[in-house]
């Protein structure tokens, strides 16, 4: 798709019409992975990337960073750094999302629990910090922001752990729009519909159909904050990792089931097409591709569907990004570096189709609503990263022809003084508009 | 000359706007909703956000303070244009509210407790006199208050889209001049009578069901406040 085809999409897409089509009946793929409620979405060619990077010391300032690169193959700028802009200290920069305007971007830090709020709506090509939100913990007694997601006029943040013991029980948070937090609900520690639940948190992702929202589950500060081989050796904190997912009724924000998902469930993507009751996620530790389905009488079932690589060697699948007519899913895997891709055409039987090394380490992976660019990052965790020589720490851009992924573009970060590359959101251009306040109206 | 032009083309877009409002507003994408939703007063709604105060305009051109429609009863706001004509834009949302209306109406406990409130987006073309045809066509056989309010200018309109958070951008024509189109993400607010926003609804949400459970929930929730001192009356009384 040529860029002014896209930007006539854009302007499409920024219409009132496009706000009903986007939240009634997508948000599918990484772009669409996004909230469904937020406007905008990138159905054309994205042109910025920015990448939410963990400072590391001795490296440039050392500082978290959100870092916007060009991915405009028509620009002059295309796969280089454009911007950057430091929040001065470093707390374990991790995720982000858009607020529903798509105007601003929600950071967070998960050791410092720190959350940066971004402008990318007036100039995506040079974000500025706004707000830094920093009442998180004495707000909810939560810490670990996690994940942001959009819902109207509000963020929904789903988190790690809590200031108390620092361990995964856990729960969601909201705030407005303009930073100020409204509420608090604990991931259910008791029985639910006669399911234990363990508290534990990571992503939230909403299924406005269904009046459906579904939490996974990682681990607390305990274990994220500290060395991978450590962890993996401590038999004690080995017993620490979530094991549920929990089915919300999103109207009230009450818990109605808790689904068994062993293994620390992580990204959470629905199938949003009419008539399509799933979602999948990827257990980490035990390597599993999982089916969230609705049953004929209404309850939901989680179903391990798939085996990701072997997982006796535990490849840690870190990431997934959903296609947008939900038939096809890449899978990162983090120890040995693979990108897999898996055919969904029948959700309960996905098959590995394709798989390439894409890095010595590689964690995200995002892929444009076309499913002709795919895009992935290396850092994982601080403390999880490798050492040495596999410590590479870049995001590289593909195309993918539908059998191929050929390298487009790399960004070297190590190189480049920037840090740790770990969480991606696109933005484009503005369309052509005016502000109302415009003279020229 | 510019203005003069965009007049005479807004009253004939507002003639249309009207006539596809008051007629059939054209087919608009419902949002899926495949759930039965909790029951009103089951569920607390969250207070997201006060409304900040603003002087607007009423048809009859007289200034009013937008706290004076968002407080004493619970209230629905919504931005809109006289002349849109997005079939899935302001008269989809102006369905939507007819039949929330009617479903207030039915419901004898929420009788004079509700309104609608829309505020005009373009004030530079939405003068009172257009918001007063808007009005009268809106509230004819309507049985509720419904307010129809717009600015003296774009700069006094700005703060109250800022705190609302609704984005509004006009679209160029294709020589680069501002086109009639105005974008916004269509949202409609709801608001307790304390003037506090407790729900939003952007077109995944326009679900005139769930809508009328929220307004429920609302009532009950006022009527449990009034009735809290009485039970504590009560309980004094019985020592």
């Amino acid at each position: 798709m040529n860029h002014k085809a896209s930007m006539s999409t854009r302007i499409r897409f920024c219409s009132l019409a496009v706000g009903l089509i986007a939240a009634a009946s997508v948000a599918r793929g990484d772009e669409t992975c996004n909230s469904p409620y937020i406007s905008n979405l990138i159905k054309g060619q994205e042109d910025f990337i920015h990448v939410w990077t963990l400072g590391e010391k001795g490296l440039g300032d050392g500082s978290d960073k959100l870092v916007t690169i060009d991915v405009n193959p028509a620009s002059k700028g295309y796969g280089k750094v454009v911007g950057s802009v430091s929040v001065g200290g470093r707390g374990e920069a991790h995720h982000m999302g858009f607020t529903d305007d798509r105007k601003y971007l929600w950071a967070g830090d998960l050791d410092d629990s720190k959350i940066y709020v971004f402008d990318v709506g007036s100039n995506p090509s040079k974000p500025r910090l706004v707000r830094t939100i920093t009442d998180l913990a004495a707000k909810s007694g939560f810490v670990g922001p996690h994940t942001f997601y959009a819902l109207p006029g509000r963020v929904l943040i789903g988190n790690l752990s809590n200031s108390k013991d620092k361990g995964g029980v856990t729960g969601l948070v909201t705030y407005n729009n303009k930073g100020t937090f409204i509420a608090k609900y604990d991931i259910p520690t008791g029985l639910v519909a006669g399911v234990k639940g363990d508290g534990y948190g990571y992503d939230v992702a909403v299924n406005p159909a269904k009046n459906v929202l579904l939490t996974s589950s990682f681990t607390g500060w305990n274990n994220y904050m500290r060395s991978l081989g450590e962890v993996v050796k401590d038999p004690e904190a080995m017993k620490h990792f979530g094991a549920t997912m929990v089915v919300w009724d999103l109207k009230s924000m009450k818990p109605t089931q808790v689904l068994s998902v062993p293994g620390a469930p992580l990204e959470i993507r629905w199938a949003l097409a009419p008539g399509q009751n799933w979602a999948v996620t990827a257990a980490a530790l035990t390597s599993k591709i999982w089916l969230i389905k609705q049953d004929a009488h209404g309850a939901w079932t989680a179903k391990d569907v798939a085996t990701i690589g072997d997982p006796a060697k535990i490849p840690l699948p870190v990431d997934i990004s959903i296609s947008a007519d939900a038939k096809g899913l890449w899978v990162n895997t983090f120890m040995d570096g693979l990108t897999h891709y898996f055919d969904l055409t029948d959700p309960e039987h996905p098959k590995e189709t394709y798989q390439k090394k894409t890095g010595r380490q590689v964690n995200m992976v995002s892929q444009s609503w076309d499913g002709k660019r795919v895009y992935i990052t290396s850092s994982l965790l601080s403390k999880w990263d490798k050492a040495g020589e596999d410590n590479e720490q870049v995001l590289r851009g593909y195309r993918w022809d539908g059998h191929e992924l050929t390298a487009a573009f790399e960004v070297d970060f190590t190189k480049e003084k920037l840090g740790r590359p770990h969480h991606m959101k696109f933005t484009a251009k503005p369309a052509a508009q005016v502000a109302l306040a415009d003279p020229s109206r | 000359m510019l203005r003069a032009w965009l007049a005479a083309a807004a009253g004939v877009l507002w003639t249309c706007a009207v006539a596809l409002a008051a007629v059939d507003p054209g087919a608009a994408v419902a949002p899926r909703m495949e759930f039965t939703p909790p029951r009103p007063g089951s569920y607390t709604l969250q207070k997201i956000q006060p409304v900040a105060d603003a002087a607007l305009l009423e048809p009859s051109g007289r200034s009013v303070r937008l706290s004076a429609v968002t407080t004493g009863k619970i209230t629905l706001l919504t931005f809109f244009y006289t002349y849109c004509v997005d079939p899935l834009g302001c008269p989809f949302a102006y369905r939507t509210l007819i039949d929330i209306r009617n479903r207030v109406l039915r419901d004898a406990g929420l009788t004079g407790r509700v309104r609608f409130v829309s505020v005009s987006l373009d004030p530079s073309n939405d003068t009172p006199e257009a918001i007063g045809r808007y009005h009268d066509m809106i509230s004819r056989d309507s049985g509720m208050e419904w307010d129809v309010l717009t600015a003296r200018s774009v700069r006094d309109l700005l703060p109250v889209l800022d705190d609302f958070g609704q984005d509004v951008s006009v679209e160029r024509a294709a020589d680069g001049t501002p086109s009639r189109t105005v974008h916004h993400m269509l949202k409609m607010f709801l608001i307790d009578r304390a003037g506090v926003v407790r729900e939003i609804y952007s077109l995944a949400f326009l679900q005139p069901v769930v809508m009328l459970n929220d307004i429920r929930t609302l009532y009950l929730e006022e009527q449990a406040g009034a009735a809290r001192p009485a039970v504590r009356t009560a309980r004094r009384s019985a020592h």
